[in-house]
């Protein structure tokens, strides 16, 4: 059972940063970003490309990622999101699956990357390294994504809530006329809020890498969970997207460890899930009830 | 909405003359003719999605999940009933279809619930958990699904291979022209408003929400139905062709070819036939590119090809309206006639009384009451923020008041839907003259007459004589209060198009076209020059002799007091005077409102 | 002249709302705008602001600068800040983030004290520092909107409607604010509904009506002007 739970908790981060991405992307530009857990996946793999290529270790791949992510996301914000937005709500919400496409296909194309999943070196030592906790093995490897996702919450936290840049990007996208009137740059805030959550994407793809492996075609299942982890946790929400991220990992996770199940049940339950929440409770386990209705 | 509708009734005999020419010359290519087959198939889904997307802005990703419903019946049922052969699939395809509108108005009742982004994700998990189920269900043959689905056979004729190419594209030709029928009647035109201006449309009596339940009906119905025909002919059903994957293709289909409308549908279906077969062989590539071809499409050509094709087309000289006859600039009657009221208002009176409005902590409207004689011109005025706003929307039905009650006619109309109030004969003008831009001064006027129109949601579809003569009534009626009101030149104009000063009085006509006999103006000489504001003047009190009852807000103070019979001041949203306009001007009380006391 | 506006028409997508504005501010003088609702009070200092108009014709020099070709974040660059009707604040900020933000076009050196300098002339802001902006009453809103604007140390402040749900005792406290900028040489632009309180405290004044310049002059020639009041409630003056 604690293993289910650890289990649950290591997939579960990496749900809780795509919800977490797409509530930064939702305050900045009012949309959920639907490529988001395809960002997660190419993340992965530049993690990937930086060991491959400059043989480094995990650890220099990850600040690489993550580096390349912002890159990644200031385009992604200049080049679709900000021309698609002058042509209403509904086209940028088109723009984003078309994105989808572009990178659940594109990333298959690129040299190295190739449509399979592939390993990335562990953090510390074998990815299969485990130690016994009370009777219960876990693996290494959980400890370090749950950890590092701890780090990524704690560093966000700080820079939104204690430095004044950061409370100018919350100025920016709670207020754009107000924030203008006292002299911040709106759209520039608009591009770094997008930078940063798709940052966090490719910090998430990586750290869950030496577990569930980089690549593949499991974008729009991270992607989905993701939602359902959003919308169950609240949209409008940081904390609830990271515990409602969590929570969709470990609900997963003890349904597939059901005895007699299919593995393939998890998924149909989880999504009735999302449809559950958006018809009982919109605006999720943390949000206001004001952010869903017309 | 004219010049869109024009465009698409124009093009679809071209497009059909292309499937004839294209139908004959893949006569002996089987590879042609199957996709040609299968661009009809999916076309019928597209015109669905094009009428929820385009017409009526409600974004949908789950299209496939009421693909699935239809094609699941049709592959479970025919294979496993014993019919005769020429009952089997129109049974179990009309089975399916009316499973997918079923649960297209559950979907849609759903959705009412649901904006912008949550609406694509209910939509979304929707088609997804109908994929699970898809995926999950034994009966219908979990992950491999069904096999062996015979094809439709009717006597000796056996529907598959070429004569399956005919058969698929009649009937999306047919689905085109009976859509095509619904979008140029009053449910078309019902549809377009709410796109357009959904609050708009409401005041004008338009059930906005039973016509969004509808429209995700009919959707999951024509999705269903294209559903059972791929069924049928490709003879199996696999839970991953009908998972989000396809949700995705039709909406690229009817982002490509261009949303609202027939053809955008039938365009972007054959497009992404046309790619989908060139680009066989660079599987992931070809997806790239329909990424690529989406963002582009969304920034650069928001109205997908046929959008394009419409522009470089563009109609040379406005005509007139499809049905209705030529008026000779008379109107027939010199007045406007007010018959009593069909529903029911009796009495003639408008009582308002003891009505509060918070909003939180907010008391936007405090304790007012008032009673309004028929055929009398009131003015509400007050400073900004008075509540005078507020005050309109609690007796138009827009929000309900905290306390109070609005009594019209006898009827309490405390909070009822706005359509429903506007269905007693209650017309509204807003501060900001929300017309439907998209669609032509005519058609604005034609949509403010609809509450008079009698027709249905099938007799439209069919076209049938009550819808037609419906039409033409309605027509003629907002020709005559063009002509009323001497805007009889700018018909044909597209409202988005007009100077400001006539975008006022088109309003004022919109909202005039159903002989209301209670007219609530907002403001309606903001923005005006002077003698714009002379002919409005003129307009309110012709409409005044005639009969109808009319409450202005207004802040040109020169026009209320040189029309009003009666002046009510609000301030902090509490009546402070109520008399003629001498009197209310000479009140202190009203002097230190506007222009603060000295210190 | 700090401010030259200068036949200015703008107005919102096809509606023209200011039919050729032209009027002026000097530093250190208070001038007021005032007029009916409709007439265009606001939509001049949301132009001069360049918030959201669309302006046809005219001109706006601030300080020497083109306005129409700045946009708002340059010209609070230039020292033209706008308290606007709406207030604009962070309401989910608190009121201190949303005070020190007010600095951020400005040398944040002395931003302590200058912080300090707000909680002093509004105390109560001060009692709810850590509360968010949402959770005040109007009339703190709008203490907090000014507070925020006066942060980025302006050389011209233009207020709209200030005194809104504020109580007298208050509106009084805010004109000696203003009276103290105006000392210290900013100029102020005051839009507002209490005519004749503002005309008490304005140097000169403008009324505007059906976006013209109806009547202008020094503030005690305005306020012995019966054409005023013919102007707010219709009516020939001779009649007030």
């Amino acid at each position: 059972m604690l293993q289910l739970l650890v289990a649950g908790l290591t997939v579960g981060s990496g749900y809780a940063l795509v919800a977490l991405g797409i509530h930064i992307i939702l305050r900045a530009t009012r949309i959920v970003n639907f490529a988001q857990g395809e960002f997660t996946i190419v993340g992965g793999l530049l993690a990937l490309t930086f060991v491959q290529l400059f043989h480094v270790n995990t650890w220099f791949a990850l600040a690489g990622a993550t580096l390349a992510g912002f890159v990644l996301g200031l385009l992604y914000e200049r080049l679709v999101l900000r021309p698609a937005g002058r042509s209403g709500e509904i086209p940028l919400t088109i723009a984003t699956l078309g994105t989808v496409f572009i990178l659940l296909y594109g990333h298959a194309l690129v040299p190295g990357w190739g449509s399979l999943p592939q390993p990335l070196p562990a953090f510390t030592g074998d990815a299969s390294d485990a130690i016994t906790v009370g009777g219960v093995s876990i693996q290494v490897q959980s400890i370090w994504v749950l950890g590092l996702l701890l780090a990524a919450l704690v560093v966000l936290y700080l820079f939104f809530e204690r430095t004044y840049y950061g409370k100018a990007i919350r100025a920016a996208a709670n207020n754009p006329t107000g924030a203008k009137l006292v002299g911040i740059d709106v759209t520039g805030a608009r591009a770094v809020s997008v930078g940063l959550a798709i940052a966090l994407a490719a910090y998430g793809g990586t750290i869950i890498g030496p577990i569930t492996l980089v690549g593949g075609a499991g974008g729009t299942a991270i992607a989905i969970k993701g939602f359902v982890g959003a919308i169950v946790g609240g949209l409008e929400s940081p904390l609830g997207c990271v515990a409602g991220g969590l929570l969709v990992g470990v609900v997963e996770k003890l349904i597939q460890g059901l005895p007699g199940v299919s593995y393939g049940v998890s998924d149909p339950v989880v999504y009735s899930l999302l449809l559950v929440a958006l018809l009982l409770r919109p605006q999720g386990l943390f949000g206001a009830r004001s952010a869903v209705r017309d | 909405m004219i010049a869109r509708l024009r465009a698409d009734t124009r093009t679809l005999p071209i497009l059909a003359l292309i499937v004839v020419a294209f139908g004959i010359f893949a006569a002996g290519n089987a590879t042609f003719a199957q996709a040609g087959t299968y661009a009809a198939i999916f076309s019928i889904a597209a015109i669905g999605l094009s009428l929820l997307l385009g017409n009526v802005n409600q974004i949908s990703l789950g299209a496939a999940g009421f693909f699935g419903i239809g094609a699941y019946a049709v592959a479970s049922l025919t294979t496993w009933w014993n019919l005769p052969a020429w009952l089997s699939w129109p049974l179990a395809t009309l089975i399916g279809i009316t499973g997918a509108t079923i649960v297209g108005l559950g979907l849609g009742f759903i959705a009412l619930r649901f904006r912008g982004h949550y609406l694509a994700m209910a939509t979304l998990t929707f088609g997804l958990i109908c994929a699970g189920i898809f995926h999950e269900t034994k009966f219908l043959g979990g992950a491999i699904g069904i096999e062996d689905i015979p094809y439709p056979r009717f006597g000796a004729l056996t529907i598959s291979g070429y004569p399956a190419y005919w058969f698929a594209w009649i009937l999306a030709l047919g689905i085109a022209l009976l859509t095509l029928n619904l979008l140029r009647g009053r449910s078309g035109r019902a549809f377009e408003a709410i796109r357009n201006d959904e609050l708009a449309a409401e005041v004008l009596g338009v059930p906005t929400r039973r016509y969004k339940i509808l429209a995700f009906a009919y959707s999951g119905a024509l999705a269903g139905l294209a559903g059972a025909v791929y069924a049928a002919f490709l003879g199996i059903v696999v839970p991953d062709a009908v998972g989000p994957q396809l949700s995705f293709s039709l909406l690229l289909m009817v982002v490509l070819g261009g949303s609202g409308g027939v053809s955008g549908a039938l365009i972007g279906a054959a497009l992404l036939g046309f790619l989908d077969i060139s680009g066989h062989q660079f599987e992931n590539t070809r997806e790239v590119v329909y990424g690529v071809l989406v963002i582009a499409v969304v920034i650069a050509a928001p109205n997908g090809a046929f959008g394009l094709i419409r522009s470089r087309f563009r109609p040379g000289h406005p005509e007139r309206s499809a049905e209705g006859r030529v008026v000779e600039g008379q109107p027939r009657s010199s007045t406007f006639a007010l018959p009593l009221d069909k529903l029911g208002v009796t009495s003639s009176v408008v009582e308002v009384a003891h009505v509060t409005q918070r909003f939180g902590g907010l008391v936007a409207v405090n304790d007012v009451s008032f009673t309004l004689t028929r055929g009398t011109l009131t003015s509400l005025i007050g400073p900004n923020g008075a509540g005078k706003t507020t005050l309109f929307n609690a007796i138009s039905g827009i929000g309900r008041p905290t306390e109070g009650r609005v009594t019209i006619g006898g009827i309490d109309v405390t909070g009822r839907q706005p359509h429903r109030v506007a269905a007693l004969g209650v017309g509204r003008t807003f501060q900001n003259a929300r017309l439907f831009g998209e669609m032509t001064v005519l058609e604005n006027v034609i949509a403010g007459a609809f509450r008079t129109e009698h027709t249905s949601f099938g007799a439209d579809l069919f076209a049938l004589p009550s819808s037609r003569r419906s039409e033409r009534e309605a027509t003629d009626r907002a020709r005559d209060t063009l002509v009323r009101l001497g805007l009889e030149p700018l018909a044909s104009t597209l409202a988005k198009d007009l100077a400001f000063g006539d975008r006022r009085r088109v309003e004022l006509a919109r909202a005039t076209a159903s002989n209301p006999w209670l007219l609530l103006v907002d403001e309606p000489a903001a923005g005006l020059n002077a003698g714009e504001r002379a002919t409005l003047t003129a307009d309110l009190l012709k409409l005044r002799d005639a009969g109808m009852t009319l409450l202005l807000i207004e802040h040109d103070m020169r026009l209320v007091m040189s029309i009003s019979e009666r002046v009510m001041v609000l301030k902090f949203g509490t009546m402070i005077a109520d008399g003629t306009a001498d009197a209310v001007r000479n009140d202190p009380a009203v002097v230190a409102a506007y222009l603060g006391t000295a210190g | 002249m700090l401010l030259e506006v200068s036949g200015l028409h703008a107005g919102y997508g096809e509606l023209e709302v200011l039919r050729g504005i032209s009027l002026t501010v000097e530093a250190g003088e208070m001038v007021a705008v005032l007029g009916p609702n409709g007439a265009g009070k606001s939509t001049l200092l949301r132009t001069i602001s360049r918030i959201d108009t669309n302006v046809r014709s005219g001109s706006i020099r601030f300080d020497g600068h083109d306005l129409l070709r700045a946009s708002t974040v340059q010209g609070v660059g230039f020292g033209c800040l706008h308290v606007p009707e709406g207030r604009q604040l962070f309401t989910e900020l608190s009121v201190d983030d949303n005070i020190r933000l007010g600095a951020y076009s400005v040398d944040r050196k002395t931003i302590e004290a200058d912080v300090a300098a707000v909680y002093a002339q509004f105390p109560v802001l001060a009692e709810r520092k850590s509360q968010t902006a949402f959770s005040l009453s109007g009339g703190e809103q709008q203490m907090l909107a000014i507070g925020r604007a006066l942060m980025a140390r302006p050389r011209m402040l233009m207020l709209d409607e200030p005194s809104t749900g504020l109580a007298p005792q208050v509106v009084e406290v805010i004109f000696g604010i203003l009276a103290g900028l105006k000392r210290s040489g900013t100029a102020v632009l005051i839009v507002e509904q209490n005519a004749y309180l503002t005309l008490q405290h304005a140097d000169r004044a403008y009324v505007l009506e059906n976006g013209e310049i109806a009547l202008s002059g020094t503030a005690s020639e305005l306020s012995a002007d019966p054409r005023v009041r013919a102007i707010y409630l219709g009516g020939s003056p001779d009649e007030a």
